[in-house]
């Protein structure tokens, strides 16, 4: 039969009576010992020869041991100490008997506690003595670490040795030793007489001009080994998932809108009839900045508009709020506590001229707000906010679009719950089951904008309108239990490394 | 959201539903919108819901909506009243609290569990309508306990709403033992102390006085003559605030309550001296004002919200079942209108539309089948997302790790730790736009970069595996008076290898690839920067615009950073790459 090479230096090397390590085979048949067992494990499957494995202990010198074979353990130091100063007459010095051994720091220490332990004398009340019958010239520690340093270490004692290895004076380690012998039919093929198939390691680019290719057997590898791991880049899991929202949210025919993070109360809470001493407005749930202070400029008409629907209400029979309206508080810039700051840009006409229905528009963007920090809520998250501008919207179509939107993500059978915002009417919490354990979670916030809100803005038409966070549908989806794990300077790269990725 | 503690025993009482159990009562709130958060440790209910119904701040108000619900009552429900015997005079009040409302409920048996009721009532109507007392403030007195005083105009009882010195006059506040000026409650009374702020900024604080003297400390504390207990059978019942509709609205909810608890209300004059501050000067009203408010709305405009179609009977029905009157009218060309009667609790009801939302709860919103709208347009991203996602593809591509981090920092990491002076021309020195009331020490502004917030990644993961390439395409900010908002908002680009032999050229590599990638013609003539080290750093010049910096990043920063390897880095701006 046909061989590699190594294959056949290997089965021309072993014995059929005897296990030959396969360290002394890999010499014989001058592989390397990596080669060589390769090879042994490749024949072995061929039923040519066996591989037996056995455990062998070595045992070696750590750093500290290999310091006391040259010289002496601190303990012996210090008792030939103890003895020049009296101590195998009567208690002395502790102080004294240590200075003159010359131990210092850590060394002290491990001199005391195995000088007590050995029996060469008593430490007592800062007193040492030394025993006059110790013989710490016949320590069976030290001979054993003598053992080891020749290696010997089969010569040690056996106490001793693991008293060494407690002490970090030896390390023992494993290793594994294979031999190999030849199996009747690996007999039989080398009666039969085996060749030595020409193979190749490497396709060379002389290799390929020069035709030998076509002559060659190309050496086989081990294709189920592991290979190295590598490092390579990967988009943030958030940013997968914001990605993964776009894509369904464009084909479902929206557009993405954009904006200033830092804006006027105005487009975030006013053209939303927010009243002015809302409690979520007067009690910090958002960021207010103290530079800049104030927007430079506001739709004039528009900020009437809104003015009049706050203190007045819009159609015939409406009324407003029962608060007070002052323009110098809608023009205090904060840090948008929600996007739909962005759906009043664009509704008014302002940022991308008038939209004339139908339209669909979204945003998956960052909003802050000022609440407690907990692994499920930063004061930074992402928020994904949608609306639909259509004559004539029914609660069904909302219902409609909606249910298609979270049935992407697996979240189905959703629930409509009648809500409040001061913001839509009628609104409705909506709620979905887990796709992985089943419970009935709230995935988000909707509604009709009210006619306060869209009359100011200029919009002859109905708007429905969701958000719901980006981290929540995150968790939802791939069960992340603390969101600072992967958002922000607190970030273990580690796991933003090992996350698998979102599609 | 507003919590409310109610008695299960009481709800099944004031509903008249004995056979009621506790699951099934849990159930019917739900479906009125009032989640079940738990117990007390009275064994009541603890419900939440969302503020709008503020007519359910209390048990009594609970039941109405449940007999509502389960059909035992349709259409408003108004409370009869007994004319006025006592009058509110109102003349010199402090300006910053000019207006008062008052009623009387007579012939109360008042049980524990009513004065507890009405005292959470008390407290959730401040929590909510009344601003923490600041807008509306309620004082509820035993009747018998005043002393009218006589002589007004129709021989009356009259009380008086004023303003006096906060050291003017002295009453035993509730909880007290001993007389106190305004002043002395303030500065050493626990309620006085707990709203000394509505007060503080007063030259003449609001009082009410009777025949026998001052008797209320409106919005902080009432006197302790007046103090309602299980014997009270007859109440004085008295609203302070800076909005007249606001506690005229209290008031309605809080006759509401007791007239279910079997009071008679009995209405109140109020008079505003012809010199007396705010709106209403010499106007005279009687409250509590009952009346039902009007909204109309068509047939076509109710079907279009809820998308189906209803008999005007079924409107009607669902209407009544949600406390609504509702007369519908046919006009010459078959169209139908209602117009819907609201009671005066209803403080949600400000637009028509309403008015159908109650219509879609009795209806059941649930019970509709979703449809997908027939409405077609077209979808798309916006093109700074598009090229954000291209130069983060590219540099994922280039290896980078992509790092999401937090807009918000503080000026320490900003500019000190990376040894950039703010206000210096370096890149991340602009001056920063911060924040009025941080959350905490960290977060304090808003980045002008974004290496900062790279650095410290790195400065958080020694202990990971190196390299460690990583970037961030992500908001940066700084002031900018020229822009409407003042706050000039870019999107940054920044790169940092950290790896044993980082060094200028890796990363340059890594901007080169990039740049070409993008078809900009890549140019780093050298500059300073206080980030990196001096001549080994250069500008990052984007087709003849300057648009970043790049370079080897100075040892005195990675230091300062716990980094014990060098790390070249770059940054610039997204638009650049347009």
């Amino acid at each position: 039969m046909k061989l590699p090479q190594a294959q056949a230096a290997v089965l021309r090397a072993a014995d059929a009576d005897e296990d030959r390590r396969i360290d002394e085979v890999a010499a014989e048949a001058d592989l390397k010992p990596e080669t060589a067992t390769r090879a042994a494990f490749e024949l072995e499957d061929q039923g040519l020869l066996t591989v037996s494995e056995e455990t062998v202990e070595s045992v070696e010198l750590t750093e500290e041991g290999d310091r006391y074979v040259d010289e002496s353990l601190p303990e012996q130091d210090l008792y030939t100490a103890a003895v020049d100063a009296g101590a195998d007459e009567g208690p002395v010095s502790m102080g004294e008997a240590i200075g003159a051994s010359g131990l210092e720091g850590g060394a002290v220490d491990i001199a005391l506690s195995n000088y007590a332990r050995k029996g060469y004398g008593v430490i007592d009340s800062g007193e040492i003595t030394a025993d006059p019958d110790a013989t710490p010239g016949e320590d069976p520690e030290m001979f054993a670490l003598e053992a080891v340093a020749d290696g010997r270490p089969d010569d040690a004692d056996a106490d001793a040795l693991d008293q060494l290895e407690r002490r970090g004076l030896v390390e023992r380690t494993e290793t594994t030793v294979r031999s190999v012998r030849l199996t009747d039919d690996g007999v039989t093929e080398l009666m039969a007489g085996v060749e030595v198939a020409e193979t190749v390691g490497e396709v060379t680019p002389a290799l390929l001009t020069s035709g030998e290719w076509e002559a060659v057997e190309f050496g086989e590898y081990n294709v189920e080994a592991d290979a190295e791991q590598l490092q390579g880049g990967k988009e943030h899991i958030l940013r997968q998932t914001a990605n993964r929202v776009k894509d369904v949210l464009v084909g479902m025919g929206f557009q993405e809108m954009e904006g200033p993070h830092a804006d006027a109360q105005f487009w975030i809470n006013d053209c939303l009839f927010m009243p002015q001493d809302h409690p979520a407005r007067t009690h910090w749930d958002q960021f207010a900045l103290s530079n800049p202070e104030e927007i430079d400029h506001l739709p004039e008409d528009l900020v009437e508009r809104v003015k009049s629907a706050h203190l007045e209400g819009v159609g015939p029979d409406g009324e407003g709020y029962h608060s007070p309206w002052d323009e110098d508080v809608a023009r205090g810039i904060d840090l948008r506590g929600h996007t739909t700051s962005l759906s009043m840009r664009y509704l008014s006409g302002h940022q991308v001229g008038d939209l004339e229905p139908p339209q669909r528009f979204f945003s998956v963007e960052k909003v802050y707000r000022n609440d407690t920090l907990d692994p499920t809520h930063l004061l930074e998250f992402f928020q994904i906010e949608g609306w639909v501008l259509a004559e004539d919207l029914s609660v069904r179509d909302l219902m409609g679009t909606f249910t298609e939107f979270y049935e992407q993500f697996g979240i189905t059978d959703l629930e409509f719950k009648p809500h409040y915002n001061p913001y839509t009417e009628p609104s409705f919490e909506l709620f979905g089951t887990h796709p992985e354990t089943g419970e009935i979670v709230e995935v988000g916030n909707s509604g009709i904008f009210r006619p306060e809100v869209l009359e100011p803005l200029g919009v002859d038409a109905d708007v429905m309108a969701w958000g719901l966070s980006l981290e929540r549908l995150l968790m939802l989806m791939y069960g992340f239990e603390d969101i600072r794990d992967v958002h922000g300077t607190l970030a273990d790269l580690e796991l933003l490394r090992e996350t698998e990725v979102v599609y | 959201m507003p919590v409310v503690d109610v008695d299960p025993d009481e709800l099944r009482r004031l509903t008249g539903h004995d056979e009621k159990d506790d699951d099934e009562l849990r159930s019917d709130l739900f479906n009125l919108g009032l989640e079940f958060e738990g117990w007390t440790e009275d064994d009541e209910f603890q419900l939440e819901f969302a503020p709008d119904r503020l007519d359910r701040l209390s048990v009594e108000g609970v039941a109405r909506s449940l007999r509502y619900q389960y059909g035992d009552d349709r259409g408003v429900y108004t409370p009869g009243t007994n004319h006025a015997e006592w009058v509110v005079e109102v003349e010199d009040t402090p300006p910053e609290r000019p207006y008062v409302t008052a009623a009387v409920v007579r012939g109360l048996d008042m049980d524990d569990e009513a004065l507890d009721s009405i005292i959470q009532l008390q407290e959730k109507l401040h929590a909510t309508m009344g601003r923490q007392r600041a807008k509306g403030a309620i004082g509820v007195h035993d009747l018998t306990m005043l002393k009218g005083e006589a002589g007004v105009e129709g021989g009356g009882k009259s009380v008086r709403y004023t303003g006096i010195d906060p050291e003017g006059d002295t009453f035993v506040p509730l909880e007290g033992d001993q007389e106190m000026t305004p002043g002395d409650v303030v500065e050493g009374h626990h309620i006085g102390k707990e709203y000394a702020d509505l007060v503080s900024d007063l030259d003449r604080v609001p009082a009410i006085y009777d025949a026998i003297g001052l008797f209320s400390f409106p919005p902080v504390v009432n006197g302790r003559r007046t103090e309602v207990s299980t014997g009270s059978r007859d109440l004085f019942i008295e609203m302070t605030g800076t909005d007249q509709w606001t506690i005229d609205h209290m008031l309605n909810i809080v006759c509401y309550a007791l007239d279910a608890r079997g009071g008679q209300v009995e209405e109140v004059r109020v008079e505003y001296s012809a010199d007396a501050p705010g709106e209403y000067s010499g106007q005279q009203f009687v409250r509590p004002d009952l009346a039902t408010k009007t909204k109309t709305v068509t047939h076509e405009r109710i079907e279009q919200i809820l998308g189906v179609e209803m008999d005007p009977e079924e409107v009607v029905d669902c209407a009544e079942r949600a406390g609504l009157d509702a007369r519908g009218d046919e006009d010459d060309d078959g169209a139908v209108s209602y117009e819907f009667d609201v009671p005066p609790y209803r403080v949600d009801v400000l637009h028509p539309l309403d008015v159908i939302d109650d219509i879609g709860r009795a209806y059941g919103f649930n019970t509709l089948e979703p449809e997908y709208p027939d409405v077609s347009t077209v979808g798309g991203r916006h093109e700074r997302s598009r090229l954000e996602d291209a130069a983060r593809d590219a540099l994922v591509g280039l290896g980078f790790e992509d790092l999401l981090n937090f807009h918000m920092i503080n000026e320490e990491e900003n500019y000190e730790r990376m040894e950039v002076e703010p206000g210096t021309d370096v890149l991340g020195a602009g001056d920063p736009v911060t924040i009025e009331q941080p959350y905490s020490e960290d977060y304090t502004m808003l980045r002008t970069w974004a290496l900062p917030s790279v650095l410290m990644v790195l400065e958080n993961n020694t202990h990971r595996a190196y390299p460690q390439d990583l970037a961030e395409i992500g908001l940066a900010a700084e002031i900018d008076e020229s822009e409407n908002t003042g706050v000039a908002e870019h999107r940054t680009v920044a790169g940092a290898l950290a790896r044993t032999d980082a060094s200028y050229e890796d990363a340059k590599a890594r901007l080169q690839t990039l740049a070409k990638a993008f078809g900009k013609d890549l140019e780093t003539p050298p500059t300073d920067h206080p980030t990196f080290i001096s001549g080994r750093a250069a500008e990052v010049v984007l087709d003849g615009e300057s648009a970043g910096v790049i370079g080897e990043v100075h040892p005195k920063v990675l230091v300062e950073h716990d980094l014990e390897l060098p790390v070249a880095a770059f940054e610039f701006r997204l638009d650049a790459l347009e």
